[in-house]
């Protein structure tokens, strides 16, 4: 089996682009379970304070320690509510995308042929919620998408399962030929990806 | 006829090894601990509940644990699900696996099971392992794997004749005293950590002896001068130490290849032997100080995908473009690094240094005065520093991304672009108000990060490298 492979000339400009209009936001209700778990927490730290003033007789250090963990909760609740805002996925015919990130902002791309396995996680309030988390992994980092519906988490899991597959059974003498594979020649995405949720 | 279509459950049997597995993943001292701290109120019946409540809970955990766990093989895809509280579905392409063991431990002769051991080669560990299943199962399930994965196969093939090794390099004693005397002597006291063991024998005394010629810690009368002899002597003792340890470990230093793999072998008392294949080799970084520069040698790392990465230290020029030929790589002196970073990064480092000293300043004045403006002092250091790192970094991107930099010690990693797993680009609130990213190329084993770069020229060395990892289907590990 013969290798083809080619080293023309590029026009940088020519490549497809990561467009960031195009990148699917993550199911609202994700806010929800991230802000539930925050509330649980808070729960927690407030029982704790209670019964530390209780067992000590002491008020006012509980009720400092308490405020500042309640002052910690509130921002981390607003901080999560607007990383939720943010992540957002993009899948294109190679590769799947993740953006993130509110102080820093973040975009990590995965080709799909460096992918190693992918799946579908679900923890307790993502299953109340009926939400799930797709995890990407590859050799190096991992990818994990999550405030997913279930159905949706599913149907890209098939997908990039596929794709990732795919990729390594094709032969490399037909890919150039054979294989619309190409990023230089076309990313276009012949996958619709699910509708973005109605903000 | 075994119908691995259907999910498959492994054998009761598997909860105890599940349970022992928990039991292990506490840690040996966390055990040890545990152990001492029973033993020691093993008269407590409070205790003796406690033990029991743990015990029932890792129980309950292996019996769910068992139950949840099922694999199935279904239109070429291995589907594990496992977990309690959270259910993970994992969903292994077949022509991923790189390979797929049947063991079989004291525990399983016994009751005549065997454990598989999935690998795909993507991880240190092994993917995931079935822990008791009978042999019949694990032969059909090796048996549609091997059939399947090329990779796997390649594995269980008989391997084909290698071409004939020879030898990179090896280097003599006289090269590797200098490698050690170039390098920071420091390494050198990890040869003193056994004499901790003998703390009563060897310590104590000499902490007598200091007691005796500084009695209640007045050291006013040792005069002054004796510090730069005490230094100079310390800095003798710890170059031969780290000689020591040089020789201990890599005398006679060689490095050897086929063309398709690399081995390293070194050691005095003990030879260690170690080997990967070119195809794993990730990341080549390289690190000289000024003491090695003037020496001319170079300390080379190979990243390696999994375990296994190789140290080389005291390579010349010649050696270090021969390593970076077998790893496919372009020798550093002659790659155009030709693209440059931002010099915004001085003023964010000086900034941030200002800050942390002028905090630190206020809270050390309560207790040292004025002296403790002297934390101030970073700051001109971070800002030289800076400034030579944002002058002499340079990167490219080709067919491999490679940086190089040059404080006071200099430093080059380079990667083949088709090695890239994830691209990452990333912006901070300052790099956002000047129009700057941070570009994160991931590979195998190890990430190279070139930061204060424009936004546009980050976002398209991410599609040129995209487009190379996507269009070049050579092996890349």
């Amino acid at each position: 089996m013969s290798e083809r492979f080619t080293n023309e000339p590029m026009v940088v400009d020519d490549l497809p682009r990561l467009h960031h209009g195009a990148f699917v936001s993550v199911d609202p209700r994700y806010v929800r379970g991230q802000l539930a778990g925050l509330a649980g927490s808070a729960v927690v730290v407030a029982g704790i304070a209670v019964v530390v003033s209780w067992q000590s007789g002491a008020v006012l250090w509980p009720a400092i320690v308490g405020g500042v963990l309640v002052f910690a909760l509130v921002a981390s609740a607003i901080l999560a509510a607007l990383e939720a805002r943010r992540i957002a996925y993009q899948l294109r015919e190679h590769d799947l995308s993740l953006r993130s990130g509110v102080i820093r902002h973040r975009t990590e791309t995965i080709p799909f042929s460096r992918i190693q396995h992918v799946s579908v996680g679900r923890g307790v309030i993502e299953r109340f919620l009926g939400l799930a988390t797709l995890e990407v992994s590859s050799a190096g980092p991992d990818i994990a998408v999550p405030g997913l519906s279930l159905a949706d988490a599913e149907r890209i899991k098939q997908v990039v399962a596929e794709r990732a597959g795919v990729d390594d059974e094709t032969p490399d003498d037909q890919t150039p030929d054979d294989e619309p594979a190409g990023r230089g020649r076309d990313a276009r995405n012949d996958w619709a990806p699910p509708t973005p949720p109605a903000s | 006829m075994i119908d691995l279509s259907q999910p498959q459950r492994q054998s009761p049997l598997a909860i105890v090894l599940l349970g022992l597995r928990a039991l292990r993943s506490l840690g040996v001292v966390q055990l040890a601990v545990l152990a001492l701290f029973l033993a020691r109120g093993a008269a407590d019946g409070r205790l003796v509940v406690i033990g029991v409540l743990v015990v029932g809970l890792f129980t309950v955990n292996s019996v769910l644990s068992w139950w949840r766990y099922t694999f199935q093989l279904v239109d070429g895809e291995l589907v594990v699900t496992r977990g309690v509280l959270r259910v993970d579905r994992l969903t292994i392409a077949v022509g991923r696996i790189q390979s797929i063991a049947i063991e079989q431990e004291l525990l399983h002769r016994m009751t005549d099971l065997v454990k598989v051991v999935v690998d795909t080669a993507g991880s240190a560990q092994a993917e995931f392992t079935i822990d008791a299943i009978p042999r019949p199962v694990a032969d059909e399930l090796q048996r549609q794997v091997t059939v399947r994965s090329p990779v796997a196969r390649g594995v269980a093939a008989v391997e084909p004749e290698r071409p004939a090794e020879r030898v990179v390099f090896q280097h003599t004693p006289g090269r590797l005293a200098v490698a050690a005397l170039t390098t920071s002597p420091w390494a050198g006291l990890a040869l003193l950590a056994p004499l901790l063991a003998f703390d009563q024998v060897l310590i104590e005394p000499i902490r007598n002896e200091l007691s005796a010629v500084a009695p209640d810690g007045d050291v006013a009368n040792v005069g002054w001068w004796l510090v730069p002899i005490i230094g100079a002597a310390v800095v003798v003792f710890v170059s031969l130490l780290n000689l020591g340890r040089v020789f201990l470990a890599d005398w006679q230093l060689a490095l050897r290849t086929d063309s398709t793999t690399l081995r390293r072998t070194s050691g005095l008392l003990s030879r260690t032997s170690s080997t990967s294949s070119v195809a794993r080799i990730q990341v080549l970084a390289s690190s000289r100080n000024p003491l090695q520069r003037r020496a001319g040698l170079h300390d080379l790392h190979l990243s390696n995908a999994g375990q296994g990465d190789m140290h080389l230290i005291g390579c010349r020029d010649d050696e270090f473009a021969a390593t970076a030929a077998i790893a496919g790589l372009t020798a550093v002196d002659d790659l155009a690094l030709d693209r440059r970073v931002q010099p915004a990064e001085i003023w964010l480092r000086v900034r941030n240094t200002f800050v942390v000293a002028a905090a630190v300043s206020a809270g050390a004045s309560f207790l040292v005065g004025w002296w403790a403006l002297l934390a101030f002092v970073a700051v001109p250091a971070v800002w030289w520093a800076t400034w030579r790192h944002v002058r002499t970094h340079r990167w490219s991107v080709g067919a491999e991304f490679a940086t190089s930099s040059r404080v006071v010690t200099s430093s080059t990693q380079q990667a083949l672009i088709r090695k890239t797993n994830v691209v990452r680009v990333t912006r901070s609130i300052f790099e956002r108000r000047r129009g700057l990213a941070r570009i994160e190329v991931a590979t195998a084993a190890g990430t190279i990060t070139v930061g204060m770069i424009p936004i546009e020229e980050a976002d398209a060395v991410r599609d040129v490298i995209l487009h190379g990892v996507e269009t070049d289907h050579r092996s890349w590990m």
